[in-house]
C-alpha cells in the first residue's frame, strides 16, 4: 500500500478543512448531529457483517457532540489488513468533522473496514477519494455518504442493482429525496458477494455522485449563520470596490464573497426596496414552494450562494440617491398600495364610495321631445322619432357673443390662462420637490439658501397669478380659479404661501364665491378646501369677520340669495361652516380677539342669518361637519331653532352632529 | 420566484431550455444553466437550429459559452406546448445544403443588383458590419 500517496491525500484533506471553513464558518452544529444519524449507523453495522442487520434502527443517538464521536470506543476495532494508519495530524477534530472526511479515520471505521476485503484497487480507491473531496468542497461530505461511496466502490454490485435507478439514473429516486440512511441501507443490502468490474463500479460512483449532488435541501448544510462578529454587509462602496481591477475570480467558490454573513433570503440591506415591497416578498417567501416535476439531472448546478451574489450585484447598480425622480413609478405604485391598505386598517373613513362614472342621465319623457340637449355639451343627442328625423349637430351657445372678434378673444384669453397655468405647474413641481427632499445632510447655510431659493420661486408663481391681466378678467387669480387645473395649483401653492398673501387669496375666493360655484362645471372647487381650511384657522378675528362680510355680501346677489347658494353648494356650505366654526374656537379659548369696531355686531348678525338660512333651505353634505357648530348656535339661538338646525344638518350628512 | 421584481433578471430562467438569437444570426436552443453580471449565458445540451424556408435543422452543440453582449433577444420555450407542425425537420447534411444554396442564391442576386446600380452611376455600400457603428 502506498503510504505516501496517503499522506499526500492527508494533507491535502487539512487545506480542505481549511477552506471549508473559511468559505463556511466554524458553524457546525445544526446540521452535522440532525441529520447524522451516524452513530446509529455504527450501531448498525456493528454486529453484522453476514448476518443482515436487524431492522432499520431508530438511531438513539448518544448525545451527539462530534468530538465525542470519534472519542467513544464503541465499536470493537478491526485493524486493518493491509492499510497502515495514517499518521493525522489531529488538528481539529471537531472542525475536521464539518467537512467529515479525515483520511485515517475513514480507515479505522469498522464499517469501512468490514466492507474491504481483500486488496483493494487503488485506482477505486483514489476515484472514492477524489469524489469526497468534491463532496466535501460542496460541502456535502458527511460520514455516512463517504461510508455509502466507500461501500460501493469496494463491494460487489448484486445483479438486481445493475437495473437499479441508480445505475440507470432514473428519476425513481426523485420522488422522495433519500436520506443519507436511506441510501446507505440501499447500497448496503445490495452488496453482496460478487465481482464486477471497474468500469462498472465507476459509472455506479459516477451516478450517485450525481444524484447526490442535486439533492441540494437533504444532503447540503445550510449556509452559515450570521457571525455575531462581523460587520452585517459590505457597504456598496466596499461591493463596487470588489470590481474592476479588484474583482474576485470568477470561479463558483470566490464570487460570492467569502463574508459568512451571506445568507439572506432576499436581498438585504444593500438594496433599497420599497418597505412594503419587503413586507410583500416576505409573505411571497412563506408561499412559494419549488416544482418538482420533471427530474432534471443537471439543474441547481449555479448554486443559491452564485444567485444571491448576482442579485445582490443588480440590486447595488439599481441604487440612486433620488428614487423619485428615477423611478417614479415604483415608488408612486408602493405609496399608493402603503396608501390604501393603511386605509382599510384605519376601517373606511366617512362614507367614501368608489368614484363612480358619472354619465348623464336622461329622462324618458311621455311628451315627445324633437330635442334632447344635455347641459354642457354642444350638440343634440341624437333622437330619432317617427315624426321627425334626426337633427343635425346644432352648435348652440348659451351666452350669446356679438362678434367673431369677440369670440376669438375670449378663446386667446382662455389659451392664454391655460398655458400660463402649465408654465406655473411646473414651477409649483419644483418647488414641492424641493420641499420634499429635506435631506438632513445639508448644512445650516446651505438649508437657508435652499429655503430663500423656494420662496423665491413661491413668491414668483404667487405674483405671476396675481399680475395676470387685472383690467381684462375681473381681478387678480380669477381667470386661474375659473379652471379646473388653476385651482389645484392654488390649492398645492398655498401651504407654501404666506399667511397674508394666503388670506388675500382666501378673500378673493369668499367674495366671488357665486361666481365660483355657478361656473363649477367640473365640481372641481373642493380641492381647495383642504388649504383654505389651514388657512381659516389661522385667521384673527378681525380678519374672519371681513371673509365673512365678503361670503354673505358679495356683489351681484342679496344676501338671503347668495346664502341658499352656498348652502346648496358643497363647497360654499363646507368654507361656510370652516368659518363659523374658526369663529367658535376663537371665542370660546379665551384669547384676546382685539376686534375692530363693529365686529360683534357683524359676527352675531351673520350667526343669525346663517341659522336662518340654515334651517329653511335644504342642505347638501358638507365636505368636512366641523364638531363645535352646535355649540356655537346653542349660545346664540333660542332651544327650538337649534333643535332644528340640528335635524336639518343631521338629515343631510347622516351624521349624529352633535350630542345636544 | 424574483429576487430583484421591477427589474428584469435572469435569475428566474435558469434551468429552463430557452432559445436564444445570436447577433451572427445563429439560432442556439438549450438549457440555460448559469448567468452572470453581464448576462454571459452557459448553455446546456445546446443545439444549433437552422432555419432555411420551412425546413430546419438541428446540430448537436453541446455546451456553449455566450458572451452578452452577443445576445440579441433570449426567451423561454415551453416543453409543454406542443410543436409547431408548419415546420418541416430534416437531417444535417439536407438543411446545410440547403443554406448553402440559399446564400449562394443571396450572392447572385446582390451582385446582379450591384452591376446594375454601377451601371447607373450609384453605389451602395454593403452594410456588413453596421453593428459596429
Amino acid at each position: 500500500m502506498d503510504c505516501g500517496l496517503l499522506q499526500a491525500m492527508a494533507e491535502e484533506d487539512e487545506e480542505i478543512n481549511v477552506h471549508n471553513e473559511e468559505t463556511f464558518g466554524t458553524d457546525l452544529d445544526a446540521q452535522g448531529t440532525t441529520e447524522d444519524p451516524s452513530s446509529g449507523l455504527l450501531q448498525f453495522v456493528e454486529p453484522l457483517p453476514p448476518p443482515p442487520p436487524p431492522a432499520p434502527p431508530t438511531p438513539p443517538l448518544p448525545d451527539p457532540k462530534p468530538p465525542s464521536r470519534h472519542s467513544s470506543p464503541s465499536p470493537p476495532r478491526q485493524k486493518p489488513q493491509c492499510l497502515p494508519r495514517t499518521p493525522l495530524r489531529q488538528r481539529g477534530r471537531g472542525r475536521g468533522y464539518r467537512g467529515g472526511l479525515d483520511r485515517g479515520q475513514m480507515f479505522e471505521d469498522p464499517a469501512v473496514m468490514r466492507i474491504v476485503e481483500g486488496r483493494p484497487n487503488l485506482k477505486v480507491m483514489k476515484m472514492v477519494y477524489l469524489l469526497s473531496k468534491k463532496l466535501q468542497l460542496r460541502g456535502l461530505a458527511s460520514r455516512q455518504l463517504v461510508l455509502i461511496l466507500v461501500c460501493f466502490a469496494f463491494k460487489t454490485l448484486d445483479s438486481a442493482i445493475m437495473h437499479s435507478p441508480i445505475i440507470t439514473g432514473s428519476p425513481i429516486f426523485s420522488r422522495q429525496p433519500l436520506t443519507p440512511r436511506q441510501l446507505y441501507n440501499q447500497v448496503y443490502y445490495s452488496t453482496r458477494n460478487q465481482t464486477y468490474s471497474d468500469t462498472v463500479k465507476q459509472k455506479y460512483l459516477h451516478n450517485v455522485f450525481l444524484f447526490v449532488l442535486n439533492q441540494p435541501g437533504r444532503f447540503m448544510f445550510p449556509s452559515s449563520r450570521p457571525c455575531p462578529s462581523t460587520p452585517q454587509s459590505l457597504t456598496p462602496k466596499m461591493m463596487q470596490l470588489r470590481f474592476g481591477a479588484n474583482s474576485p475570480r470568477p470561479s463558483p467558490f470566490y464570487s460570492p464573497s467569502s463574508n459568512p454573513v451571506q445568507h439572506f433570503r432576499y436581498p438585504g440591506p444593500v438594496t433599497q426596496l420599497h418597505p412594503q415591497h419587503k413586507r410583500l416578498l416576505s409573505q411571497k417567501q412563506g408561499a412559494f414552494q419549488r416544482k418538482f416535476d420533471g427530474w432534471d439531472p443537471y439543474c441547481n448546478l449555479m448554486t443559491t450562494k452564485e444567485r444571491e451574489w448576482i442579485t445582490r450585484l443588480q440590486m447595488i447598480q439599481l441604487q440612486s440617491e433620488n428614487p423619485y425622480l428615477e423611478d417614479y413609478y415604483y415608488q408612486e405604485y408602493y405609496r399608493r398600495i402603503e396608501a390604501k391598505m393603511a386605509e382599510e386598517e384605519l376601517g373606511i373613513r366617512g362614507k367614501r364610495e368608489p368614484p363612480k362614472l358619472t354619465t348623464p342621465y336622461i329622462t324618458k319623457t311621455d311628451s315627445y321631445a324633437p330635442v334632447v340637449h344635455i347641459e354642457g355639451s354642444l350638440g343634440q343627442v341624437a333622437v330619432s322619432t317617427c315624426y321627425s328625423p334626426r337633427r343635425a349637430i346644432g352648435a348652440v351657445h348659451a351666452t350669446v357673443i356679438s362678434t367673431l372678434q369677440e369670440q376669438k378673444d375670449m378663446r386667446q384669453q382662455r389659451l392664454e390662462v391655460l398655458s400660463k397655468i402649465e408654465k406655473l405647474f411646473i414651477a409649483l413641481l419644483e418647488v414641492e420637490e424641493t420641499a420634499r427632499m429635506k435631506t438632513p445632510v445639508l448644512s445650516e447655510a446651505e438649508e437657508r439658501r435652499l429655503g430663500e431659493k423656494t420662496q423665491w420661486k413661491v413668491e414668483n408663481i404667487y405674483s405671476q397669478l396675481q399680475d395676470h391681466n387685472p383690467a381684462d378678467s375681473g381681478g387678480e387669480f380669477l381667470p386661474f380659479l375659473l379652471v379646473s387645473k388653476g385651482k389645484r395649483l392654488l390649492a398645492r401653492l398655498l401651504p407654501f404661501l404666506k399667511q397674508d398673501s394666503a388670506l388675500k387669496i382666501l378673500r378673493i375666493v369668499t367674495s366671488n364665491l357665486p361666481t365660483l360655484m355657478s361656473r363649477d362645471a367640473e365640481e372641481a372647487l373642493p380641492v381647495l378646501y383642504p388649504a383654505l381650511r389651514n388657512v381659516i384657522g389661522g385667521l384673527s378675528f378681525s380678519q374672519l369677520i371681513k371673509v365673512l362680510k365678503d361670503l354673505i355680501t358679495s356683489e351681484p346677489l342679496s344676501t338671503y340669495e347668495s346664502l341658499t347658494v352656498t348652502c346648496q353648494n358643497k363647497f360654499g356650505l363646507s368654507l361656510l361652516y370652516a368659518l363659523l366654526s374658526q369663529g367658535e374656537k376663537l371665542l370660546s379659548s379665551g384669547v384676546r380677539l382685539e376686534p375692530s369696531i363693529g365686529d360683534f355686531e357683524t359676527w352675531t348678525d351673520t350667526i343669525f342669518q346663517v341659522a336662518g338660512q340654515l334651517s329653511q333651505c335644504s342642505l347638501v353634505e358638507p365636505l368636512i361637519l366641523p364638531s363645535n357648530l352646535l355649540t356655537l348656535f346653542c349660545r346664540y339661538l333660542d332651544k327650538r331653532t337649534v333643535h332644528q338646525l340640528k335635524s336639518n344638518i343631521e338629515s343631510a350628512t347622516g351624521f349624529v352632529a352633535l350630542p345636544s | 420566484m424574483n429576487y430583484v421584481p421591477g427589474t428584469a433578471s435572469l435569475i428566474d430562467d435558469i434551468d429552463k431550455k430557452h432559445l436564444v438569437l445570436l447577433r451572427d444570426g445563429r439560432t442556439l436552443i438549450g438549457y440555460l444553466r448559469s448567468i452572470d453580471q453581464f448576462a454571459n449565458l452557459v448553455f446546456h445540451q445546446t443545439v444549433e437550429r437552422i432555419h432555411v424556408g420551412k425546413k430546419f435543422g438541428d446540430i448537436p452543440r453541446g455546451i456553449f459559452i455566450v458572451r452578452g453582449e452577443n445576445v440579441v433577444l433570449l426567451g423561454e420555450i415551453d416543453v409543454d406546448k406542443p410543436c409547431d407542425t408548419v415546420l418541416q425537420q430534416v437531417s444535417i447534411e439536407e438543411i446545410l445544403e440547403e443554406q448553402r444554396l440559399q446564400q449562394q442564391a443571396k450572392q447572385e442576386t446582390e451582385k446582379v443588383k450591384m452591376q446594375v446600380l454601377k451601371d447607373r452611376g450609384l453605389s451602395i455600400p454593403k452594410a456588413d458590419n453596421l453593428d459596429e457603428y
